[in-house]
């Protein structure tokens, strides 16, 4: 039982990053109909820049936080303007863009290289005081329970944003019909713009809330994104809620089987599932059906 | 045009004049509608056809006969389902219920290439051209469920698929020659003008030889000129022996060269016969006021 | 195809330059390692035109072709090593093992939109990986790699591996002729055009999808195998994106849908990858700098670039001489 427990936690903790990383995908996706592999890789930028505030400036956690929250944001929104935008404007094939993306992940790793190196970064710890904290009787790091309970808030004040707030609802509106929503006078570029930047800026807490865990390094977010893809596959592709029940399975899953039986099918039963979901059920648990051609 | 075409067209063509002199005179000697349901049976049918998506009904129960050698139309206002029933027949839609008969044989269900391999061949409303291949290796394309060459003949390039290959291309060019497309024929099909694109898509869908082809408002975009002359080549195609079913908005294209005509109307039939019919039905003329846009 | 004496000089000089190759470098540098270089340069050709036969002509997208190269390579080496099997058999088991995962993989695949087949595509190649870094009862010895035999007529002689990949880099791209140029190759072109409108004119689009799909494998696989028994070892590592970026950046810097294009993508790539070996931890830097000046300013690749060029040249002397016939007139 204690075993369960201890996994439950982990599983939770991962499938909750892994939702919020989905949840990315599934917004873009939603705004763009499209598919950008640097979405992983905003998980590496947020760790970088968390360990640039948090321990080379040396700021409080929380404004390291909303710093990389609104670099990440800014990124994000540049990467829709300054590439997908252009070409999506030339009317170069689809795959082309996803290549893009698949350029600039090799140049942010690069990048992240030669700033901090190959070595795995050091994430100073948020709670020096308290390192662990045992909940319901189970003991684990403070930062777990920190990234368990901020990704929730963080998935919960999403969907109030995007349900309850007016900027959601044109965004919302815009990702179904944007023609439609320019009609009613929604700026669909700047919501489409701000999507991106919203998935940019998810995806680097998430990364901020996993180098405490993991240590930070250059290939840190390309895995954890594969994972966040693969629940967005599995809850249904381009559906924000199946994104977040999607995450969650997969991070209890692959925790459970690493527990039970072997770490070392830990990342391959993660692939399977992605790869007999794409096969067998692509439109997921929510049955949403944005993935197959006609 | 005339000295383009080929020694077995105009042979089909003398057969064909010969047929009408026959109907003629059956007809002048009274002898109504019997032989020319020999002459002209039914190819294509469709029974009680309907398409619905989701709650909506695209096409309601729609019956019509293709006969051999004639032209058949399907008209009426914007959103009537004719393009939906186009799809329906060539394997775009499965229609929800009713039948698709080509020959008898049951086509309803049958994904798009194997009612081309069975025979029904089409174009589309808007322009479907292979745009960076040749305007000859399109027609070729159109050609795929003619020719017998395999993936291991085409592997090891033996001597029968080159064979097959020279003849393909040399027909190919024949049906270029027959639309005046010949001297594109190695152009890009994209770099063609609109008009011309709408021509290859006619000999594209013809390459393949079927026994009916669908054609899916093929004057769309063009000008009177090119209006005329597509006139002439639907004629031409007729009289070469093949079968037409053809959507169009242009009534005066339609009522010059139907043999028959079905009216949809909101997915249902309103009304078929002939132009002269067509044009004097009460109904059919209430639809098109009432509706939206040409009028007859 | 006719051949005439224009067309035939070019060929006659490439066959020279090809031929006296491997010995001009081992002049020039004094030692074997160029030629070694040549030989996965003829290894890549063959890897990069099968890619090509599926990206360029039937328009799928593969982002785990590398999983073939390998599995067919751990085949080959393990029926080998295990039971003897001379290699004669278990080269074209290795390739046509990784042909049938091929069709295996695309037929579910082959329904899925572009960027979920990449990911598909991607997630396979993981799956291949972590499967050999962690096999069951560990018999493709993990992260170690195998040790793989050589090709014992072949010995330790870059130089005569050089001709005999060249030979296979032939047959190879003579078959890729054959095929692109066949009502098969007109099918393919038709799928990546008008996916639609080739349904519409009988082509089996699934059908025709998974044979592209086992066609590429079964190229990508052969490759495999000879870089398997060229170097005398594989690893799970060659199965990561890393390797299957490289081939499918070789591709479109060349140029995709084209014969040459995947030859002087080759070519090139290899080579700037050689000169950069110092950096080599900036390799994939490299990748994504090239892949975004294809994508930004190249879309054709190098052939596609040439190509326009002569176009817009061939238009502007076409202009040129109906101006001039104007003035005349």
């Amino acid at each position: 039982m204690a075993v369960f427990k201890i996994l439950l936690i982990n599983g939770l903790v991962i499938g909750a990053i892994y939702g919020l990383i989905a949840l990315g995908y599934s917004l873009v996706y939603r705004a763009s109909g499209l598919m950008s592999f640097v979405q992983g890789d905003m998980v590496t930028i947020g760790a970088y820049l968390g360990i640039t505030f948090y321990r080379v400036l040396g700021l409080p956690f929380a404004i390291s936080f909303v710093l990389t929250f609104a670099c990440a944001f800014g990124f994000g929104m540049l990467l829709e303007r300054g590439v997908i935008r252009v070409l999506l404007s030339r009317n170069v094939i689809p795959i082309y863009i996803v290549l893009a993306t698949i350029a600039i992940q090799y140049i942010i790793q690069n990048t992240a290289q030669a700033f901090y190196g190959s070595v795995t970064q050091r994430f100073p710890s948020v709670f020096p005081n308290k390192t662990t904290l045992t909940v319901l009787g189970v003991t684990a790091q403070t930062e777990a329970y920190l990234a368990l309970v901020v990704s929730i808030i963080l998935m919960i004040l999403l969907h109030f944003f995007m349900t309850k707030t007016k900027f959601g609802t044109a965004m919302r509106g815009s990702a179904m019909d944007a023609m439609a929503a320019e009609s009613v006078g929604i700026n669909t570029s700047l919501s489409t713009g701000v999507t991106w930047g919203l998935s940019a800026g998810i995806a680097s807490l998430a990364g901020m809330l996993l180098g405490p865990m993991y240590g930070v390094y250059t290939t840190l977010g390309a895995t954890i994104g594969r994972k966040g893809f693969a629940g967005a596959v599995v809850g249904g592709y381009g559906n924000m809620y199946g994104a977040m029940v999607g995450g969650l399975l997969l991070g209890l899953v692959e925790t459970f089987v690493s527990g039970y039986w072997s770490g070392t099918y830990k990342n391959m039963v993660a692939y399977i599932i992605l790869l007999l979901f794409l096969l067998v059920k692509p439109t997921g648990i929510f049955n949403e059906s944005a993935i197959q051609d006609v | 045009m005339a000295e383009n075409i080929s020694k077995a067209e105009m042979n089909a063509e003398l057969e064909t004049d010969k047929a009408i002199a026959a109907e003629a005179a059956a007809q002048a000697a009274g002898g109504h509608n019997v032989d020319d349901e020999k002459k002209h049976p039914v190819v294509l049918e469709t029974h009680g056809v309907t398409i619905q998506f989701g709650g909506l009904t695209a096409v309601d129960h729609a019956s019509i006969k293709v006969r051999k050698g004639r032209i058949t139309a399907l008209i009426g206002p914007n959103g009537a389902g004719k393009t939906t029933l186009f799809n329906a027949v060539s394997g775009v839609y499965i229609p929800t219920s009713g039948e698709v008969l080509l020959n008898g044989e049951h086509l309803e269900g049958k994904r798009g290439f194997q009612i081309n391999e069975a025979g029904i061949s089409r174009t589309y409303q808007v322009i479907n051209l292979f745009r960076s291949m040749t305007v000859l290796e399109n027609v070729m394309v159109g050609m795929h469920t003619r020719l017998k060459s395999n993936f291991f003949s085409d592997l090891f390039n033996t001597k029968k698929r080159r064979e097959e290959d020279a003849e393909a291309r040399e027909k190919a060019h024949e049906w270029l020659k027959f639309v005046g497309l010949d001297e594109f024929a190695n152009a890009p099909a994209g770099s063609l003008s609109y008009g011309k694109q709408r021509l290859l898509e006619i000999v594209r869908g013809l390459a393949s030889d079927p026994q009916v082809i669908l054609l899916d408002e093929p004057a769309a975009g063009m000008n009177s000129t090119e209006k005329l002359e597509l006139d002439a080549l639907l004629k031409q195609i007729l009289n070469m022996g093949y079968t037409i079913l053809i959507v169009e908005h242009d009534m005066k294209l339609i009522m010059n060269i139907s043999d028959y005509i079905y009216v949809l109307y909101h997915g249902a039939l309103l009304a078929e016969g002939t132009p002269e019919e067509i044009q004097a039905n009460p109904d059919v003329i209430a639809a098109y006021l009432g509706g939206e846009d040409d009028v007859i | 195809m006719k051949m005439n004496s224009k067309k035939l000089l070019p060929i006659i000089i490439g066959a020279v330059v090809l031929l006296v190759l491997p010995f001009l470098a081992q002049m020039i540098t004094g030692n074997d390692y160029w030629v070694l270089i040549l030989c996965t340069m003829l290894i890549y050709v063959i890897a990069v035109s099968g890619l090509d036969i599926l990206f360029g002509y039937s328009g799928q997208i593969s982002l785990g072709h590398a999983s073939f190269y390998v599995i067919a390579a751990y085949t080959t080496g393990l029926l080998n090593n295990y039971f003897n099997i001379p290699l004669i058999i278990t080269i074209p088991c290795g390739a046509i093992f990784a042909a049938i995962l091929g069709a295996a993989l695309a037929y579910p695949a082959s329904r899925l939109k572009f960027h979920f087949l990449s990911l598909a595509t991607v997630a396979f190649g993981e799956i291949t990986y972590y499967f050999l870094y962690t096999s069951p009862g560990g018999f493709t010895n993990d992260y170690k790699g195998i040790n793989i035999r050589t090709i014992s007529f072949l010995g330790g002689s870059y130089t005569r591996w050089y001709f005999w990949l060249l030979l296979w880099a032939i047959v190879f791209v003579v078959a890729k002729i054959f095929i692109v140029n066949s009502r098969t190759g007109r099918a393919f072109i038709a799928i990546r055009e008008n996916t639609h409108a080739a349904d519409g004119m009988g082509v089996n689009v699934q059908k025709y999808k998974i044979l592209a799909f086992a066609i590429s494998a079964f190229y990508v696989g052969f490759a495999g195998t000879m870089y398997a028994h060229l170097y005398k070892y594989i690893s799970p590592e060659t199965a990561r994106q890393k390797q299957s970026v490289l081939f499918l950046t070789m591709m479109l810097f060349g140029g995709s849908g084209s014969i040459v294009g995947s030859m002087i993508g080759v070519v090139i790539i290899e080579i700037l990858l050689e000169l950069i070996r110092p950096l080599q931890e900036y390799q994939m830097l490299l990748y994504g700098i090239l892949l975004l000046i294809v994508i930004i300013a190249l879309p054709g690749g190098i052939v596609g670039g040439v190509r326009d060029v002569m176009a817009d040249r061939a238009k502007r002397k076409l202009q040129k001489e109906e101006e001039g016939g104007a003035q005349n007139g």
